[in-house]
Order: C-alpha cells, then structure tokens, then sequence
C-alpha cells in the first residue's frame, strides 16, 4: 500500500464513522430547534458557553455530559443482564456500519488508480445496507424483551409487527429502482443518476421511479422507527415503549441510535432517488475540465450567500423583550459575523489557488470531490429536515393500521410498480 | 322529552383524502409555513421570553400569602384554627396567645407556613371568616437554597404587601 491508499483509507473510515456522530449534535439540534418553530416557540436557546450559544447547539453539551455522568443502572429485577446491555450496542452498531456503504463522493481518479469514496470500498453497495440494517430491530426485540416490562415488551412486539410490514415494500421497490440502474453498487448508481434525461432533466431516482421513491421513503420512515411509524415507542399509549427501562449512556445509546438511523436512511434515499452526491447539470467530468468557471463561479456566490447569512444573524440574534445599552446578544451576533466572514475569506485564498493551478490535474478532481461531498451533505441535510418535518406534522399510525398499509397498499402498489418498471425497460430497450 | 341527536359528519371518505399523501402535504406546507416564518424572523413566535419578560399577574392570581391587618394596624387574625384545619396539605402551623388591644380574645402568635408542602389551592382564603389571610401578593417565583428558608413566618407574611387594591382583589366576589 502505497501513502496515497493509506492517506485516502483514513479519510474514507474517518468519514464513514465521524460524520453520522457529528451529524448527532446537528440533527438534535435541528430536531429541537425546527420542532420549536413548526409550534410557534423558540426550543432550547439559553444554554451558553462564555455567552456563545451557537443557536443552541451548546444545549446538546449540556444534555451530552448530563446524560455520560448519570449512573449507569441494571434494575435489578432484570435477569439477563448480557442482553440488557448487548441491545443499545446492537442499535448504535448496526445504524453506524449500515453507512458503510455509501458514497460520499464520485471515484477518485488519482495516480491513476481509483478510488471509490465509501466507508467501505465495496461493490456490495445497497445489498450491504439492506443486509445490516435489518438487524437493528433485533436490538429493539432484544431491549423491549430483557427489560422484563410490559410496556418494554409491548414495545418489542410492535417492533416485530412493524419489521414484517415495512421490509418486504423497501425490497419490493429496490428491486424495480435496481431494474433500472442495473447494478447494485451505489456509487454506480449514483452515477447513472448525474446523466440527463432529455439532455435537461437530471436523471434522478425519483424522476425514474416517483412511485418507487415514495414506497422508499414510506418504508425508511419505518425502518428509522420514526413518526408516523414510531409506535415502538409510542409515548402516549406505553411510555417509551423498548427502551423504557433503559437511563444514562444506555438510554443515550438507543437515542444516538435512532439518529444515526435517521441519517444512515435520508443518505440512503439521497443516494438512490435524489442523485447522491451528484450536482444538478455539473458532471464529475465537466467540473475536472472546467475548474477555473466552477471557482470564479463559487468565488461568487460565497461572499453572496455569506452576506444574505449575515443579514439574517443580524435581524435574528438579538434580544427584542430587553433593550440594553450592550446587548450581550449583539456582541455574539458580531463575533459570529466576523468567523463567518473569515471562513469566507479562507474558501476565497483556498479556491484562488485552485484558480491558478487550473484545470484536469489531481487538484482538480480533489476539488470536485469536496463539492461533491457538500452536496451529498447539504442534500442529506434537507433529508433529515423532512423527517423532522413529518415527525412534527402527522399523527402516529396504529399497529394495525401500518400492517393493513405495509400489506394491502404498499406491497400490491411495489409489485405493480416492478411490472410496470420492467415492461418499460424491456420495450426501450 | 326526547333526545337531541346530533349526526357528526364523518371526515377522511373522499378519494383524495383516502390517497393519504395529498393530505400529507397540506398539512406539511401548513407546519412549514409555520417554521420558515419563525426561521426567518424569531420576532413572531408566540412565546413569552420569561426571565426578561414576566407574566402578568392578576388580583385573584394565588400567590405566595400574606397576612392582613386592621387600619389601625393590629392583626385580623383571630387565631381560629379554621386555616390550618381546611388545609389539605396541613403547611400551616398556628399557636394561638392572649390578645390585649381589645378587639377580641386571641391572636396567632406564631403562624408558620411550609412553603414546600403547600399546594397552593386557596382553601385556607376561603375558610378564614376575618379575610385575615390572603394570597394576593403576586410572588409567584420562589426559590431558595435550604429547606428552612421555605418555611415563613408570623413577621415576613405580615409585611408583605400587595401590589393590588382592596377593590381590584374584590371584583367579582360577592
């Protein structure tokens, strides 16, 4: 192994594994601060440290360290303790390594060898994904059986009820999606997303397969025990459903869990219906060969996007109910602006050497890999707002109720699906 | 007489509201309108940001107590007992001692409350036939760093004063 694998090694696994855990912090964030202003109220916003509150991304500091310094405690009426334990590792494990396999970015030509940018270079790709993160609701089984409670079972139980009716839908509508792509590498088919249809419309998943992509979406709602599917946990009807005898590190285990999942599943459907880490009419290709437009063009629209950024910190991070001659918010706001436009002026030197350096060489590939990375992360992003968003818009779905959509709706409309798919793909080609 | 039956029409039966998602994404636009108005401009939510902004208080708001006095400045309290027997949460502790200024036969000479076992029902302003004992002193924030400092007494309820007049607390009694 040459430096350049060992170099590119670490930056895949290091990404595989450190961007879901800190994508934690920011969906928590995301979830309290988006859920607060769906409802009208402001959510978390006073945990600070020396005054900076980062928008109150500094009250997960505060819930992280509360919850690693409880006690960590077996109830004493559970029997087996191994399983006890073994369930939050299997819920967090398995969330965590089913990331593996997505591409965060195209192939990476360099030396001229290629390096396919995932977790794990593999060619397994959504087979891997479908093959791990079946086993999270084992966890799940697992906590709501060895916590010995009813509720803990009850929650178990509709764990199980829910696996037999969202898994068979999520496989019914890859395979149609798989009709289409012809392969089962991800990073395949995420490049047979950048084409154009009609030599205008991106290619996506979800101009191929809109049924498809909701059938998807509808089942990795349930995968991720998510609301409108979460009556796993159902708090209303029995508490917190498995992971009700669960505190500390071990409760904040099954919650990394579940957020993790959440963001394992929204870089899954980006990847497979709203083209990965493609940008809209920029192919790997056009971006290697064109640096210098795609820089002055980001050199651009940075100090632009950075000034409508700045606008907004202004108007909106300041205190209006107690006007103070200097306002500690004020001062807050001003040192946000000026990191801010420092960031930017960094990016500007940064992307002015690329500007010299110029087009088709190693740089360039480099550099179209970090955009497409932010575009993977921006659009996994939105993904994981729209799980919010739904989390905050509809009610629960009854136990029996998501069997009678998971069998008598969403199998029969899959099945239809694929032969509708496959009778296309037959006639054009 | 007959029952009134009110026929409650029955919602969710329309082709389009059994598709499901159409009615997915209405209510999704309604809760995104909700948050991109807040996002983009934190002055309209509807929050009260209390430690700078409280609330406001009205007259018959139940608050911490206070014990009233007569115009010449004795204390109405004629130790009967009637507070501290209707107390569901048995707070307030009263001895009773020997009155000299005339008005009648006894007065509290100790009146301790718990603040912590009190639950803040107003039985005890109901059951007092002197309007001795009233909660109308708008504390509604009380925090302390031992168990005693929670416990007042005779002095502290009755300096306290209220930030409402005699007409203001009256309204509406009868």
């Amino acid at each position: 192994m040459s430096l350049l694998d060992t170099v590119i090694t670490i930056i895949r696994v290091l990404f595989a594994a450190f961007i879901p855990v800190c994508f934690l912090a920011v969906m928590v964030w995301m979830e309290r601060r988006g859920c607060g202003f769906i409802q009208d109220r402001s959510g978390p916003n006073r945990a600070n440290v020396f005054g900076f509150r980062l928008m109150g991304i500094v009250q997960n500091l505060a819930d992280g360290l509360k919850l690693a310094f409880k006690e960590d405690v077996i109830p004493a009426h559970i029997k087996y303790k191994f399983y006890y334990v073994l369930a939050p590792v299997i819920v967090f494990t398995i969330a965590i390594v089913s990331f593996a396999s997505v591409p965060f970015a195209d192939a990476l030509v360099l030396g001229g060898k290629s390096y396919l940018m995932q977790g794990i270079p593999t060619d397994l790709g959504i087979l891997w994904f479908m093959a791990i993160v079946g086993f999270a609701v084992y966890g799940i089984i697992l906590a709501g059986w060895s916590s010995h409670n009813k509720y803990g079972m009850l929650g178990g139980l509709r764990a199980a009820a829910q696996v037999i009716s969202y898994e068979i839908p999520l496989g019914l509508a890859l395979i149609s999606l798989l009709i289409v792509y012809g392969t089962v590498n991800l990073t395949g088919i995420v490049q047979y997303q950048g084409q154009l249809l009609f030599g205008f419309i991106p290619m996506w998943g979800v101009v191929l397969q809109p049924l498809g992509a909701i059938i998807f979406i509808v089942a990795a709602f349930a995968e991720a025990n998510r609301v409108p599917f979460d009556l796993v946990e159902g708090e209303s009807e029995i508490v917190a459903g498995f992971h009700i005898e669960y505190s500390g590190m071990k409760f904040a285990m099954f919650f990394m869990g579940e957020y993790v999942a959440m963001f394992t599943s929204s870089a899954i459907i980006v990847s497979l219906y709203f083209g990965g880490f493609q940008i809209p009419w920029l192919s790997t290709a056009f971006m290697v060969e064109h640096t210098r437009l795609v820089v002055i063009l980001l050199m651009i629209a940075l100090p632009l996007l950075a000034y409508l950024v700045v606008g907004w910190i202004r108007k909106n991070n300041r205190n209006r109910f107690l006007p103070r001659e200097s306002d500690p918010d004020v001062f807050e706001a001003t040192w946000y602006i000026r990191l801010l436009w420092a960031a930017v002026i960094l990016l500007e030197l940064v992307l002015l050497i690329f500007l010299i350096i110029g087009a088709g060489g190693a740089a360039a590939r480099i550099l179209a890999a970090c955009l497409q990375v932010a575009t993977f992360l921006v659009k996994v992003t939105f993904m994981c707002f729209v799980y919010v968003w739904v989390r905050w818009t509809l009610p629960r779905f009854r136990y029996d109720q998501l069997q009678r959509l998971g069998w008598q709706t969403l199998i029969p409309l899959s099945l239809l699906n694929i032969f509708i798919t496959g009778a296309i793909v037959v006639v054009l080609s | 007489m007959s029952i009134d039956i009110k026929t409650v029409e029955r919602k969710g039966g329309t082709p389009q509201e059994r598709v499901y998602l159409v009615e997915v994404f209405k209510g999704m636009a309604v809760t995104f309108g909700h948050f991109i108005r807040n996002f983009l401009d934190n002055s309209k939510l509807y929050v009260r940001h209390y430690p700078e902004v409280e609330p406001e208080i009205t007259a018959r708001w139940r608050g911490r107590h206070r014990l009233t006095r007569h115009e010449d400045g004795t204390v109405k309290c004629v130790a009967c007992f009637m507070c501290q027997t209707n107390c569901p949460a048995k707070c307030i502790m009263i001895e009773a001692g020997e009155r000299n200024d005339g008005r009648t036969e006894k007065l509290p000479v100790r009146f301790d409350i718990d603040l912590l076992e009190c639950i803040y029902c107003g039985f005890c302003v109901e059951a007092c036939p002197m309007d001795a004992i009233r909660m109308d002193t708008g504390i509604y924030a009380l925090t302390g760093t031992e168990r005693d400092s929670f416990v007042i007494g005779l002095n502290e309820l009755l300096q306290s004063e209220s930030p409402f007049t005699d007409e203001e607390y009256k309204k509406g009694s009868k």
